[in-house]
């Protein structure tokens, strides 16, 4: 079920997620046409409790997402219609829900919402996990660093929803999947244009300066991809906070170490505009700050550790396979 | 990338069974782990080895016909990560148990694997490994040590260098050359058993940086190895040593060298830290929680009998780097003062520093990391 989604998923992104795909959407116009086409092939409705997929699957899709900076607010969408549940509304319709933070300032009727400007419903997640449903009425936008629409969202009619799951979690879990993704494909970048480019007569692939920051890159990649694995396993079982933490946390460290090394492999053309390593790194370095930094995870299971005991640490990391 | 993918591994409950049995060893023996060091090269104590054996747990993977227990890698593996994690005095039987062995139950001869096996298995026979030399270091192939044809077997002389524990050890196996290289430089080497007790064997200790006197160089001056004692067939020692390399490159001891100042680290924090302190200990936990889960996917794919070099690099390369960056994390975030130096503050203060005075290593033994990086960057197809 898993890759037959992954792969169905991948055949859209990779048809849709173009170049000018990506810089029409970074200037906030909605890819309606890859929304449509995923609406029409379920996806939509994939993270609902009766779809017959997994969460894992989300996961899953989130990733392939990642590979192909995906421009729209997948995740959000997705677990938006899983928390409002029977409450999801015309399911056949393309209309988009998106998940929302309370805004830092506290003030919960305006909204951190990624791509709020589209969507007909907004759910919030309030710091200490509280779910709930609201109507948007009026929208200031904003965009993260990586052009990704991040508007503030003014909301009515606001209730309560019943969520029987960790939401800021599962919001971070998702960063994790598609930054695991995206470093996949900077990865690829990096080799492919190391191998293309030639200086000093030779593919600069040949010179040993390169191919070291390449292989720590592969070795950031392969921690990160085992990471975000580890905590997709966990879901549904007591450490599953934990296991985001670790992953949100060793998946930022990697991102961090792999953007430097890549940009520097493409030299001045990376830093263009026009190449589109640009769209996977900005979105790399947003997301390992959305939906809690490496330090606000870092510390949430430190803590936990610290309060286990010295002694206690070991049997804490030794179990969790 | 199928190189990238470090599939999970679910440990069977005979491992977890086992993990229990090692602990309560661990409480019993207490006594010999007075200053604990997760570093594997660090403590050889043939007395705690002798009681590993009695247990059953040296060379346990390995035929029941020699004495061992025919055990999965994986509760291998559980056993060798809870004695590094306990900071026990692993070194004496170290080489043996994870390349010696193996090696002679790969290439070995019938009569050498009877021979050699059930000591190592009882934690009685020791082993080095005998690889460097002064002009040899990452360039394997240029080993000079030469052994030479004479009746019944080979006589052996040159030094190997930066040989750990062989004042403490009874063998070594050395990589010499035992023909010319004719244009083959791969070709002509051999790996020799040689009791480090013959005639003609010196051995000088060389002082580390640290202190210690762990490592040595070993001169043969005309040593009289037999025939029985070639393992495998003269000539076969490249491709022999190159896997044997396997073997050493992703196991617990490639990440947890540095583990006891993280714990010296988390008991003095406190079980209520300040918000940078509590995120220094989620930081190394989170590296913990990855690398181990690598290095417990190459074990599962070793145990299905796959040779995964370029994993075990990537394993070696993110974990010996770890090592490196655990204490400086640690040392970082730690709230030391002036006053304070009774307690948990000592311990921490020792242990870092014995740490940090061994971390240079980390990132040479085994293959350094600028070797390593190379194996990854042709699995990549860069070279």
């Amino acid at each position: 079920m898993e890759q037959m989604l992954a792969d169905a998923a991948e055949r859209i992104f990779r048809d849709q997620c173009t170049k000018p795909a990506l810089d029409a959407a970074e200037s906030g116009q909605f890819p309606a046409r890859l929304w449509q086409l995923l609406c029409e092939n379920g996806f939509q409705l994939m993270a609902l409790p009766d779809s017959g997929a997994e969460l894992a699957d989300l996961f899953a899709v989130l990733r392939v997402a990642g590979r192909f900076a995906a421009p729209l607010p997948l995740a959000e969408a997705l677990l938006a219609n899983r928390w409002l549940g029977g409450e999801g509304g015309d399911r056949t319709a393309d209309a988009l829900n998106t998940v929302a933070l309370v805004a830092q300032d506290g003030n919960p009727q305006w909204l951190d919402a990624p791509w709020g400007r589209a969507a007909r419903r907004i759910v919030g997640v309030a710091d200490d996990g509280a779910v709930f449903a609201g109507k948007p009425v009026a929208v200031r936008e904003a965009f993260n660093l990586a052009g990704e629409p991040r508007d503030q969202v003014e909301v009515r009619d606001v209730r309560p929803l019943p969520c029987a799951e960790p939401p800021l979690a599962l919001l971070a879990l998702a960063r994790v999947a598609q930054s695991a993704g995206a470093l996949e494909r900077v990865l690829e970048l990096g080799i492919g244009y190391a191998q293309e480019r030639e200086q000093f007569g030779r593919p600069i692939a040949r010179f040993q300066a390169v191919q070291h920051m390449l292989a720590m890159v592969a070795a950031e990649v392969a921690a990160a991809g085992r990471a975000s694995d580890a905590a997709v396993a966990a879901i549904g079982s007591d450490r599953f906070a934990l296991e985001v933490a670790a992953a949100k946390s060793r998946v930022g460290e990697a991102v961090g170490l792999v953007a430097e090394a890549v940009h520097q492999v493409h030299g001045a053309m990376g830093f263009t505009h026009e190449h589109q390593l640009h769209h996977f790194t900005r979105r790399l370095w947003a997301w390992r700050d959305e939906c809690g930094s490496e330090a606000h995870w870092q510390a949430l299971l430190g803590r936990r550790l610290c309060a286990l005991g010295a002694d206690q640490v070991w049997d804490f990391l030794a179990t969790s396979s | 990338m199928p190189m990238l993918q470090f599939d999970p591994v679910q440990l069977p409950k005979a491992a977890e069974a086992l993990r229990h049995e090692v602990r309560d060893f661990l409480a019993t023996n207490s006594d010999r782990i007075s200053a604990p060091n997760s570093d594997f090269s660090s403590g050889h104590d043939a007395d705690f080895s002798a009681r590993l054996g009695e247990r059953g747990w040296i060379g346990m993977t390995w035929p029941k016909a020699y004495g061992g227990a025919e055990r999965s890698f994986f509760e291998r593996y559980v056993v060798t990560e809870e004695l590094l994690a306990a900071g026990a005095p692993v070194s004496a039987h170290w080489i043996a148990d994870r390349q010696s062995g193996p090696l002679l139950l790969s290439a070995g001869s019938e009569e050498q694997r009877a021979r050699y096996l059930p000591a190592i298995i009882r934690g009685a026979s020791f082993f080095s490994i005998g690889m460097s030399e002064p002009g040899t270091g990452s360039d394997l192939a240029s080993v000079r040590t030469v052994a030479k044809p004479v009746a019944g077997g080979w006589r052996v002389s040159g030094t190997k260098l930066w040989t750990t524990d062989a004042h403490r050890n009874h063998y070594m196996i050395a990589l010499v050359r035992t023909a010319p290289a004719d244009g083959n430089r791969h070709g002509g080497l051999s790996q020799l058993i040689i009791d480090l007790a013959a005639p003609g064997v010196t051995i000088r200790p060389i002082r580390n940086m640290a202190g210690g006197e762990d490592f040595n160089e070993v001169v043969f001056d005309d040593v009289f190895v037999a025939d029985a004692d070639v393992v495998g067939e003269p000539g076969n020692g490249w491709s022999q040593v190159t896997s044997e390399l396997g073997y050493e490159r992703s196991g617990p001891e490639r990440f947890l060298s540095a583990f006891r100042v993280y714990v010296e680290f988390v008991r003095l924090v406190g079980a209520d830290p300040e918000r940078s302190e509590a995120a220094a200990v989620g930081r190394i936990a989170a590296h913990l929680m990855t690398l181990r889960r690598m290095s417990m996917s190459v074990a599962g794919m070793l145990e299905n009998g796959k040779t995964p070099n370029v994993e075990a690099a990537l394993v070696k390369e993110l974990g010996n780097n770890f090592e490196k960056l655990l204490p400086e994390i640690a040392r970082a975030a730690a709230p030391l003062s002036r006053s304070g130096d009774g307690g948990a503050q000592a311990r921490f203060r020792q242990t870092y520093a014995e740490t940090l005075l061994l971390s240079p290593s980390f990132t040479l033994r085994g293959g350094t990391r600028e070797i390593l990086r190379g194996v990854i960057a042709r699995g990549l197809g860069l070279r």
